[in-house]
């Protein structure tokens, strides 16, 4: 079967592939390791108090009501009022990117902040819970949220 | 066995120019000799690698245990599953295998309908940044997928095409390529399922034709 692709096609895809893994199919086939894929289910299964606070709290630090944030973010607000309120949903990965991209922090410390990849960096699984444990979800922010917010969002923004 | 080939480029990342290569709409004894003599010492030294950093097994790259000769021997043969994969400077640099008969769709406006599903999908170690910094091709995963809606369209599916991505490359298929994400899907390994209609396979190619 030939196929017609364009080197402008191909190099403006490789671009923004950059540098994500590609890898597709099930481990069944194949001999498994032992023990590994459960770590994975029981990463979907724990709840991400501190990816709802964060949302909540950068909405509130900017003054949005959850209808004006869904629609800056192109998220559905059913989606929205689940991520604050429940520690247990699983936002979809397209809502972390968009929230990620809108917040300014980034997309992969984010997904993991919200359960939907396994933890690479212990440091931020307990900053995240600090962070949740400092913070409130009452009216306005307090300067103690206030401060908890930012030093989180420099964990959060640190480069490793 | 008849091999169409397709020409292609890639990123060469270290100089950032591009690299002319070849999509195969095949997997052939040459790939499997790629995969044992290229790929598998690549994939034992970044596993040593990271053993030695001290990084947990859960997060050593997720198909390292793949035995592509035992996949295609398994389905060598069945029309029902031809596979690709992307040759560049003499070396297999990327593989998959699709199956194009047993599943059917699951997102609700599409359901039931055939597609494409990718059963498997591979780069080789040097160009997976998390065993190679850098590494050395990009798009690869892009020219596969591209691929997999051709297929799918010539066989008249429209571009519908469906996989259950590695945890660590959720992030491609929900964003690269903006395809539906259904979620954890428990019968399948806990593994994310994927689809893609054919509204957003005409999207995924157009994005690559807008500057």
């Amino acid at each position: 079967m030939k196929i017609e692709i364009t080197k402008e096609w191909c190099l403006r895809m490789a671009q923004r592939e950059a540098d994500a893994e590609i890898g597709a199919g099930l481990f069944a086939l194949d001999p498994v390791f032992d023990g590994e894929t459960s770590s994975v289910i029981e990463t979907e299964e724990e709840p991400s108090i501190a990816f709802g606070r964060f949302v909540h709290l950068m909405r509130r630090q900017r003054g949005l009501t959850l209808e004006k944030l869904a629609e800056d973010t192109d998220v559905e607000i059913v989606e929205l009022v689940e991520i604050e309120d429940d520690a247990r949903h699983k936002p979809k990965l397209r809502t972390v990117y968009q929230l990620a991209n809108y917040f300014r922090v980034p997309q992969t410390k984010l997904q993991q902040i919200a359960g939907l990849t396994v933890p690479r960096d212990s440091r931020l699984q307990e900053e995240a819970v600090r962070f949740a444990a400092r913070s409130e979800t009452v009216a306005a922010l307090t300067p103690e949220e206030n401060a908890a917010l930012e030093a989180f969002i420099a964990v959060l923004s640190e480069q490793k | 066995m008849t091999v169409t080939t397709s020409p292609i480029y890639l990123l060469d990342v270290q100089n950032g120019e591009a690299v002319v290569a070849e999509l195969w709409d095949s997997i052939t004894e040459r790939q499997l000799a790629d995969w044992e003599a290229e790929w598998l010492p690549e994939l034992f030294k970044a596993i040593q690698r990271l053993h030695r950093a001290g990084v947990e097994r859960r997060l050593w790259p997720q198909s390292r245990h793949w035995n592509w000769r035992q996949k295609v021997k398994a389905l060598q043969g069945m029309l029902a599953h031809p596979g690709f994969c992307v040759v560049c400077e003499g070396v297999t640099q990327g593989m998959m295998i699709v199956d194009t008969t047993t599943k059917r769709c699951r997102i609700d406006r599409q359901k039931g309908q055939h597609l494409v599903y990718v059963e498997f999908i591979e780069n080789a170690p040097w160009n997976r940044p998390e065993m190679v910094t850098p590494p050395r091709y990009r798009g690869i995963g892009s020219i596969l997928i591209r691929a997999a809606i051709a297929l799918s369209q010539e066989e008249e599916f429209k571009g519908r095409i469906g996989l259950h991505s590695l945890p660590q490359a959720n992030g491609f298929y929900a964003n690269t390529c903006a395809m539906t994400d259904l979620g954890v899907d428990p019968e399948y390994e806990g593994l994310r399922y994927f689809e893609m209609t054919p509204e957003q396979a005409e999207a995924f190619i157009a994005k690559g034709s807008l500057s």
